[in-house]
């Protein structure tokens, strides 16, 4: 039990060098990676991102937790596709055609992966058929889209409409963000939901998986 | 009164680095240039700099010292806006100031029924209304981005609106290469002819590089292609202290820098003299929200540094104030609309923009402006400082009216008063009574009426109607040919 502990401190600590070791160390003792996730992992980091919403955490503490997570899920993620556990969502990210705004999608990303989801971040100005191409590519049931601009948000029913003639739109929910974006948008251009920063946009992620 | 060696101060000073850490400041900028690199997206910008003896790997370029020193040398250290008239308005140099709103905000600050909405085309117009009629305010930008228009035309109506009401010099964006060529045409119109343009300019083209250190197609071909027609250009970042640039204030400046000086060596390659201005919004992210910061102390503090450095190197710079992140135009907006706007005087900001961004640049409002209008008088009369004279000591005054005599209607004090005092507009200096009676308005209502006056009474020169109907066809022109987008 204390490795796990050890684990899920390693992590609210931030400490990305000690998290594959701790979780080697917990999978060699015999605990099963879904044990790890759900034990050490998940907690570390519904507490951290508890901390942070309470304002006692900062962006930076964050990302690093998150990235101490995912150096463990590293390990993880190969054994629990083996025992037929799929990760808790697929996500691709990125910002649309002509939009170079990518500071808050990019924490979008790391926070996503910070809650569990397997991020794909296919960074800016992202074409609609390049959206298309890589939910297929990494079987995604989430796609993100940011736009920055109120001449790029355009872009997103575009988007959307690529993904539905591709025959998708009922495997993918789409989520949409940024400055201009808000939930009157997302209704009129029939997105699955909009958030205003990057802790909505995990609480939406997990209500939209939830089903 | 005979003396020697004296030395007056003309205004407060006030002064952040010393000059051996301008030099290492520079030298870092430098160095980061020809060591971390810049990656640059068009080509053409790329073949310029290693036929200029840069090291091209990939789309990087590191860029030795001894061009970025050239460019800065061929770069104009004074550049001349002039009003719509021809006349001169601002000499961008040294530490002249001149203040001006900011662009493209997609939301206004409704100052009718003060609800928050999207941005529409006759905003645009009343802010260069707005903008024409506050004497403190000496060019614009449009303050706001279209909603009700087809997106591929936003920026030539945004410009259409700013020309055609006020007589201010203008800094406009555009959407691309081609909107920028149109936009100059537009002016060109305006002004009579092209070469009546380039001789009397009176805009200038907004251009950002992306932080950190990446040159993308578009602003690159916008800067080019200015820089040829002698178009003024501002090539300045928007950058992020500890999300685009280093969390250290001198670290951010250092990078900013050298984003700005990647873009004067680019023009000056393309063009030796091109008129560019450097700058930029100088801020960090709030690690708390987010957020991009548009007021605090940090953030001013950056801003203000980077003044400095441009006086440094003598080129013209392009500063940041009269925003603020708060929602509504209430006491944050007004304490930070304060700080930034001394401190981009005290330290010598030339193109100061961003006043009336409110919202973190979220949102545009006319109240801001209007509010940072009188801000900006009082800091002027700050500006001014002290005079040091024979007349100002006032020593024979004071022995002439003598013991518990009175100053009020000596000729002394009838020579001064109205210039040595400042006089406001929207301040109250009432006694409480006559302020009950005149409705105990605070001054954020006296700014709101303030602003519903000047839109209903004034009036800017009309632009010729003959110059308006040229510049109308081509845009409706253009509205026929450019593609559409949902
Ligand atoms: C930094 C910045 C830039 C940088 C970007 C650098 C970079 N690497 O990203 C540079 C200098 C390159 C830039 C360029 C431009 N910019 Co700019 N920029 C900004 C600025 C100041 C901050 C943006 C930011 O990083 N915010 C901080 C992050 C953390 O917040 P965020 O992006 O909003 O993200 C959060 C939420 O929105 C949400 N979210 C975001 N994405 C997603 C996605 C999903 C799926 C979900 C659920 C949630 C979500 O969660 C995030 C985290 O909390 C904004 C002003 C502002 N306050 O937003 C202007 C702003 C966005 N820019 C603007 C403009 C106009 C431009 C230019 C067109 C300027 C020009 N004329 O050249 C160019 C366009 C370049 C391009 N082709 O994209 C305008 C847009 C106006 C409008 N009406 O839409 C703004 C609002 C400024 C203004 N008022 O003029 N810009």
């Amino acid at each position: 039990m204390s490795l796990l502990e050890d684990l899920k401190d390693a992590v609210i600590e931030m400490e990305d060098e000690k998290t594959p070791e701790l979780t080697q160390k917990a999978l060699d003792e015999g605990n099963t990676p879904e044990a790890i996730l759900k034990k050490a992992l998940v907690p570390a980091m519904d507490f951290v991102g508890d901390q942070f919403e309470k304002g006692k955490r900062y962006v930076p503490e964050m990302v690093l937790s998150a990235q101490a997570m995912k150096a463990a899920m590293k390990l993880l993620r190969p054994l629990l596709a083996e025992s037929g556990i799929e990760p808790k969502g697929i996500v691709v990210i990125g910002t649309v055609e002509g939009d170079l705004h990518d500071i808050g999608q990019n924490l979008v990303a790391m926070m996503l992966e910070g809650a569990g989801f397997e991020v794909y971040n296919s960074g800016t100005e992202t074409t609609a058929d390049e959206f298309v191409k890589a939910i297929k590519e990494h079987n995604a049931n989430i796609v993100g889209l940011s736009a920055l601009i109120t001449t790029t948000m355009t872009h997103m029913p575009e988007v959307i409409e690529r993904i539905e003639d591709a025959g998708l739109r009922d495997k993918v929910k789409v989520i949409i963000g940024g400055a201009p974006v808000d939930q009157d948008y997302s209704d009129e251009i029939k997105a699955d939901g909009y958030a205003s920063d990057a802790g909505s946009a995990v609480k939406l992620a997990n209500k939209l998986i939830e089903g | 009164m005979i003396t020697s060696n004296q030395m007056f101060y003309r205004t407060p000073q006030f002064q952040i680095f010393s000059e051996s850490e301008r030099e290492m400041i520079y030298s870092a900028a430098l160095e980061v240039l020809e060591t971390a690199g810049v990656q640059i997206e068009r080509k053409s910008a790329l073949t310029l700099l290693e036929n200029a003896g840069a090291r091209i790997e990939g789309n990087k370029a590191y860029i030795p010292s001894y061009i970025v020193e050239e460019a800065v040398r061929n770069a104009p250290r004074k550049i001349l806006i002039y009003d719509r008239n021809g006349n001169p308005a601002m000499r961008l140099e040294s530490t002249h100031y001149y203040f001006g709103t900011g662009s493209d905000t997609p939301h206004f600050l409704d100052s009718y029924n003060n609800e928050i909405r999207r941005t529409v085309h006759k905003d645009i117009g009343n802010v260069a209304k707005l903008v024409d009629a506050l004497p403190n305010l000496d060019f614009l930008m449009s303050l706001g981005l279209i909603w009700d228009e087809k997106v591929s035309m936003t920026d030539l109506y945004q410009f259409q609106e700013m020309l055609f009401n006020t007589t201010k010099p203008i800094v406009f964006t555009a959407h691309d290469l081609k909107g920028t060529k149109d936009i100059i045409k537009m002016a060109s119109i305006a002004a009579g002819s092209e070469d009546e343009l380039k001789k009397h300019p009176f805009i200038i083209n907004y251009i950002e590089p992306t932080s950190p250190l990446v040159e993308t197609k578009e602003p690159i071909d916008k800067l080019l292609y200015c820089a040829e027609q002698g178009i003024p250009s501002l090539y300045t970042p928007t950058i992020s202290a500890g999300s685009t640039a280093p969390a250290t204030l001198a670290g951010t400046i250092i990078q900013a820098l050298a984003e700005c000086l990647s873009g004067v060596t680019m023009a000056q390659l393309n063009k030796k003299g091109a008129p560019v201005l450097i700058g930029g919004v100088i801020s960090a992210m709030d690690m708390h929200s987010g957020s991009f910061i548009y007021g605090g102390p940090d953030f001013h503090l950056m801003c203000a540094g980077m003044n400095e450095m441009s006086s440094y190197l003598g080129l013209p710079v392009y500063g940041t104030a009269g925003c603020t992140d708060s929602k509504a135009i209430d006491e944050q907006a007004a304490i930070e609309g304060v700080f930034s706007i001394n401190l981009q005087a005290l330290s010598g900001g030339n193109l100061i923009h961003d006043v009336g961004y409110i919202a973190s640049g979220l949102i545009g409002s006319l109240d801001m402006v209007t509010m940072c209008d009188e801000i900006i008088a009082m800091t002027k009369r700050i500006m001014r400082g002290i005079e040091v004279d024979k007349e100002h000591l006032a020593v024979e005054t004071i022995r002439r009216v003598g013991p518990k005599g009175s100053f009020i209607a000596d000729k002394h004090t009838m020579r001064h008063f109205k210039d040595q005092q400042w006089y406001p507009e929207l301040m109250d200096r009432k006694n409480y009574d006559k302020w009950a009676a005149a409705g105990k308005k605070s001054c954020g209502q006296r700014i709101n009426e303030k602003v519903k006056r000047i839109l209903k009474e004034h009036k800017p020169e009309p632009l010729e109607k003959s110059k308006q109907d040229e510049i109308m066809k081509l845009i409706n022109s253009e509205a026929k040919t450019r593609k559409v987008r949902y």
